[in-house]
């Protein structure tokens, strides 16, 4: 079961690679090799390496643990097709693990990122309505019953693109370079990655890279069906692209922007699934 | 950190995981008992390895706080 960590952080950070060189390539740049964000890794891990000493030690190195180990978890549940329940609860705590990296550094701009990772938390409310969608088409929150519903009916996909696209939005919000990278937006340095560095920003980089692997397969999982694992491979590649381009030609909002185009995106998709559950009930 | 606690981390994690998968794979323990071995391994793991093998370090700094 190892070897599944390894790949997913493996292939993960090769994906956030890809998604930077598809990034330069559209903004006319050459752009990193695409495994640039696996040798930022390996090379993170060789560097010196220290607790600051304006930092609180334990948090400092608590949630480095815990934010690789919540992303280990959440992949074994899709592998294992368990509700999708448990990966939304992980995202969540997520959330937690991003305010904990900014608020234990004791430096600024960890914590501003910190503090702006709790006011976009707005961005994880579109969970909710895809959940509840996905609850009304499929009658089931567990991903082996709603991948043999889709081997019936078809993708859900097809069947419910705005919860979809719901979904593709929370992806987006967890982007780097995105519209709604406000977490880590450069005026922050690197927000709340700041102070993490050396062993700790390698440990950050395997979270990102199982965090990107674990996301893009659920969605594949969730909203296209069962697929052989190198047909998954493909589209999460393709999906990754699709968000690629999202982020090269969207500028980076603003906190208060991020927010406010994250809350009307929710009440468009509560609005859909209020009508959703009037119609079929 | 000591290098005596990260080397002990690290042979700790190893264990642990080399451990759950060997009694996966003889069937002695479910699936999920070894996915929870190595979901609270596998992060000290990493930790462990980056910390053990890391170049020799300074000593801590206070981060830069603002002008």
């Amino acid at each position: 079961m190892i070897e599944y960590l390894v790949f997913a952080a493996v292939f993960g950070l090769l994906l956030l690679g890809i998604h930077r060189k598809v990034i330069a390539r559209i903004q006319i740049r050459p752009g990193p090799p695409i495994w640039q964000e696996i040798l930022h890794a390996l090379k993170f891990s060789f560097k010196s390496t220290w607790v600051p000493k304006t930092a609180s030690s334990a948090l400092f190195v608590a949630v480095v643990l815990v934010g690789i180990g919540i992303w280990s978890a959440a992949l074994f549940v899709v592998l294992a097709g368990e509700s999708i329940l448990i990966l939304f609860a992980i995202y969540m705590l997520h959330k937690i693990v991003e305010h904990g990296y900014g608020l234990s550094s004791g430096s600024p701009y960890g914590k501003f990122g910190g503090v702006r990772s709790v006011i976009s938390a707005a961005s994880e409310i579109p969970l909710f309505v895809t959940i509840a969608a996905i609850y009304l088409f499929t009658g089931s929150l567990i991903l082996r019953d709603i991948t043999a519903y889709q081997d019936i009916h078809g993708p859900l996909l097809l069947i419910a693109p705005p919860v979809a696209l719901a979904m593709y939005i929370v992806i987006l919000s967890k982007m780097p370079y995105g519209p709604f990278s406000i977490v880590e937006s450069k005026e922050l340095v690197s927000g709340y990655k700041t102070e993490h560095f050396g062993a700790w920003r390698a440990g950050l980089a395997v979270t990102d890279g199982l965090k990107t692997f674990v996301l893009l397969y659920a969605f594949v999982a969730i909203f296209i069906g069962a697929v052989p694992f190198w047909a998954a491979l493909i589209i999460m590649t393709a999906v990754l692209i699709s968000l690629s381009f999202v982020c090269a030609v969207t500028p980076m909002l603003s906190p208060f922007d991020s927010v406010t185009v994250q809350g009307i995106i929710t009440g468009l998709m509560l609005i859909y699934a209020g009508c959703l559950w009037w119609v079929m009930s | 950190m000591k290098q005596k606690t990260v080397t002990c981390g690290l042979a700790a994690s190893v264990i642990a995981i080399v451990a759950a998968c060997a009694a996966l794979a003889a069937a002695l323990i479910p699936p999920w008992v070894a996915a929870a071995v190595l979901v609270a391994a596998f992060p000290v793991l990493v930790l462990s390895l980056g910390l053990w093998w890391r170049a020799p370090g300074g000593e801590e700094d206070i981060p830069f706080i603002g002008y």
